[in-house]
């Protein structure tokens, strides 16, 4: 039983709180600028790139706009949602802290700081439809702009004359905006919630019903495969000080963080297992830490290349840390993709392996329910999918390992359930 | 708030699978629903729990509510025996009584109409 424990750590203010998590922002920012001028790049001329670009999987920013441009894009997007946050006086959770490092890190493949407004929109549309507050669907949206690219491809696609297409792609925004908020809480029923990324599979299903009705008018959204493939260490560096950054926070506010961090393994991680309040802050700041180093170094070993889509896999483990994720239940998944991939003849420094490898965790709770054995099995089976289920939605849902961790564990659970025998005791 | 008798239904579910899973053969509830609250009385008679289970339980339940939360998973409430939702019914209530008497354990949960 997921029980809170006892906490004894120093208190944290909610301003503090968004303090810590501004920090990132605001370094991607002073990097960014400060890349940009070094290299004499045009920041400006970057980020036009950027927007201007269809952004659908994989459209890496670095190559786009430059790496300047790209950390400046994620940055502005971080500050928005930090903003939201604030405006809508919410409660920093470990699911907040999850929603607003996926949107960090996807800000450097396929969100940018125009194509996600429209949804955001479209959200606050729905609110006032329902008239329920704002702050009950932002996350949600923040979620949600997996979908980004979608109202970029419409925008600057070349589908529409120039002006129409500003105005279907806004149209099209909203509309997700719109209906996104009953469709994820309907679709986590699915997979019992075994699935962290479920606006992926949520996004999966949407991007798979519009991406039909646009080949359904001989629309064919085409492939694209733009990744930066050469290793950068003043970005490998900034993230080292980041996650060390986070564990030195960690320890600040949980002075026996060291002695109590193995408390965290005994969750298996399946939604709801927000550590902020099961465990407190400073252990998930800590795990948060950990988790970004040892996912930094796991993409090293490998001889992987930190790119937009690396970056965004990184800070997507980071943010879930807070919510799920720990080194437990994540090394039986990313374990059983190895192994999927040594049988496959993968090459395993690419960047569509690594990213796999890196998202595969989206069913860690897989491995901490059931075990380490089954754990393996779901890591494997996930690279077989995720590597084929992009074409059914045509690359416009972002977290297409969302989807296939989605459909991994629909399709899991209900056979390990099969086997079991008797009452089991949670 | 939209779907409200469902969600107060869920909550039940979720408590009534958890109680006759782990602790008991004989539960009561009983739901009232006011203009501005529902209220959920359960007892859970001759309860095995611990003092030291009904205070984590205790704490557990009285976290906070969370609307954004309650508003994008309200729905895994109840749908699976093997694993609990605690902590989704804590965001989903404002409020929550734990004591044992008897050797019953009573709990009285409060949610406030938004």
């Amino acid at each position: 039983m997921a029980f809170a424990n006892k906490i004894e750590e120093r208190d944290l203010h909610k301003e503090q709180k968004i303090l810590i998590l501004a920090v990132f922002p605001l370094i991607f920012l002073i990097f960014g600028v400060l890349y940009a001028l070094s290299q004499g790049a045009n920041l400006a001329q970057g980020m036009t790139s950027i927007i201007k670009s269809p952004t659908t999987l994989i459209t890496d920013f670095m190559v786009v706009g430059g790496i300047g441009a790209a950390f400046v894009n994620s940055a502005l997007i971080g500050f928005f949602n930090l903003y939201l946050l604030k405006r809508y006086k919410m409660r920093i959770n470990g699911l907040l802290i999850a929603a607003f490092f996926t949107v960090l890190g996807f800000s450097f493949f396929g969100k940018n700081v125009l194509n996600i407004l429209p949804i955001y929109l479209g959200g606050y549309l729905y609110a006032r439809y329902q008239q329920i507050p704002m702050k009950n669907v932002i996350l949600v949206i923040m979620f949600s702009t997996a979908l980004a690219p979608i109202v970029s491809f419409i925008t600057f696609g070349g589908l529409f004359t120039e002006g129409f297409s500003y105005l279907m792609g806004l149209l099209t925004g909203i509309s997700i905006g719109f209906i996104i908020v009953p469709l994820s809480s309907h679709m986590i029923r699915f997979h019992d919630g075994y699935n962290l990324y479920n606006i992926g599979f949520t996004a999966g299903i949407v991007g798979t019903v519009i991406t039909s009705a646009l080949r359904s008018f001989d629309v064919e959204i085409a492939s694209v495969n733009l990744i930066h493939d050469q290793n950068n260490p003043m970005i490998i560096g900034l993230l080292v000080v980041l996650f060390v950054y986070l564990m030195g926070i960690g320890l600040y506010t949980n002075k026996d963080t060291f002695k109590l961090y193995k408390t965290i393994f005994k969750y298996r991680g399946r939604t709801i297992t927000d550590f902020t309040s099961l465990v407190g802050y400073g252990l998930t700041f800590f795990n948060m830490g950990v988790l970004g180093m040892a996912s930094l170094i796991f993409v090293l070993v490998l001889g992987g290349v930190v790119n937009g889509p690396v970056m965004a896999g990184i800070l997507t483990i980071v943010g879930f840390a807070a919510f799920g994720k720990q080194p437990k239940n994540c090394f039986p998944i990313v374990l059983g993709v190895l192994m999927a991939g040594i049988f496959f003849g993968y090459d395993f420094s690419s960047t569509t392996f690594i990213i796999s490898a890196l998202f595969s965790t989206t069913i860690a709770p897989i491995a901490g329910a059931y075990g380490p054995i089954i754990g393996v099995i779901a890591g494997m089976l996930h690279l077989t999918l995720v590597t084929n289920i992009g074409i059914i939605h045509g690359g416009i849902n972002l977290y297409n390992n969302g989807f296939s961790g989605g459909l991994v564990a629909g399709f899991m659970l209900p056979i390990i359930d099969a086997f079991k025998r008797g009452e089991s005791r949670s | 708030m939209k779907h409200e008798v469902k969600k107060i239904c869920k909550i039940v579910d979720e408590l009534t699978t958890l109680f006759l899973k782990e602790d008991t053969n004989e539960v009561d509830f009983k739901i009232i629903t006011q203009p501005d609250r529902a209220i959920v009385k359960i007892v859970d008679y001759n309860t095995k729990y611990s003092e030291e289970f009904i205070a984590h339980l205790k704490k557990t339940l009285n976290n906070q509510r969370q609307s954004e939360i309650e508003e994008y998973y309200w729905q895994l409430a109840g749908e699976t025996d093997d694993d609990d939702e605690l902590t989704l019914i804590s965001v989903m209530i404002d409020s929550a009584t734990v004591e044992k008497r008897d050797g019953n354990l009573y709990i009285e949960l409060v949610r406030i109409n938004k």
